[in-house]
């Protein structure tokens, strides 16, 4: 009489547990990364660029004078 | 100039800062990725029972964490590279200015058509006006033409100086025997305070660096009065 032993598969929780989370690891961090550029970086530049868009330099050197603070411009 | 509970840079007054502040976001950003990931995994390891104390190879993940970090530096390092390379433009400059650190204050030289060179103290605590900075404002102000490409020439007569604005994003050593360069252009009018960054002695926090950025007939009207 052959007896065939059949052995339990070993669960892998393990494994299951790291493939979700390694995934949702990824995710979170490219989810960061997204959300410092779309509300730090982008909106970072677009200030600086609506800044010189109609910056007009002379009057803010005048506005400047009118307060004293130059030792060159009385 | 700096102010209370600041955590970032200053505002960029010219277009290399600009970069700089920009470079900065990025490379930030990639750091708080990379934090984000460690720390995600970390509390995972603390959060379970499970184990697998039998690895045998692991050449998948080791592939993977070997590639993705060489990615990671080549997104760092093209930008930087770039923003290196604009510095060393050759942009023709219109004025060259030259200044010499000493201990302790710093000396500057306007050589281009007159001979004009004067010193620059800090002003001591106890002679401020009301609405002045502490350890930052000086005697007599670095005046610059605003919007105008400028030769810094940089060196020291005694120890070890460094010359520093951080709203233009300069930092140029002083070293005694050796003239560094560094060139600035000025997008805005106004006041740029920086102090020197080389420990130099004892009153190496009080020589400070005040940018006088102005209209450039201002400027010349400025020179002609101070020789």
């Amino acid at each position: 009489v052959q007896c065939i032993i059949l052995h339990p598969h070993p669960p892998r929780l393990l494994a299951k547990r790291l493939r979700f989370h390694i995934v949702g690891a990824f995710a979170v961090s490219l989810g960061v990364a997204a959300f410092l550029k779309f509300a730090v970086a982008k909106p970072g530049k677009k200030a600086y660029a609506d800044f010189y868009r109609n910056y007009d330099s002379m009057k803010d050197f005048e506005k400047m004078k009118k307060a004293g603070i130059f030792q060159s411009a009385k | 100039m700096a102010y209370p509970f600041q955590l970032g840079f200053q505002d960029a007054t010219s277009p290399i800062m600009e970069e700089l502040l920009h470079f900065h976001d990025h490379t930030l950003m990639i750091v708080f990725l990379i934090s984000s990931l460690v720390l995600y995994i970390i509390s995972l390891m603390l959060t379970t029972k499970l184990t697998h104390t039998s690895t045998m190879d692991a050449q998948e993940v080791e592939t993977i964490w070997t590639i993705l970090p060489a990615i990671i530096l080549i997104l760092i390092a093209l930008p930087s590279l770039r923003i290196l390379y604009m510095m060393d433009e050759i942009n023709s400059p219109s004025l060259t200015v030259k200044t010499m650190g000493h201990q302790w204050y710093w000396s500057y030289e306007y050589t281009d058509y007159e001979d004009l060179s004067f010193d620059s103290y800090m002003i001591p605590t106890q002679e401020l006006k009301p609405g002045e900075l502490r350890l930052l404002e000086v005697d007599n102000r670095v005046v610059l033409p605003m919007e105008v490409t400028v030769r810094m020439l940089i060196s020291s007569e005694d120890v070890l100086h460094s010359w520093a604005v951080p709203s233009l994003g300069l930092k140029t050593d002083a070293i005694p025997g050796r003239l560094n360069q560094t060139t600035l252009m000025g997008t805005r009018p106004g006041l740029y305070y920086g102090q020197c960054s080389e420990i130099c002695g004892s009153n190496h926090s009080f020589m400070p660096i005040v940018l006088e950025l102005v209209p450039l007939s201002y400027f010349e009207k400025w020179s002609v009065s101070m020789l």
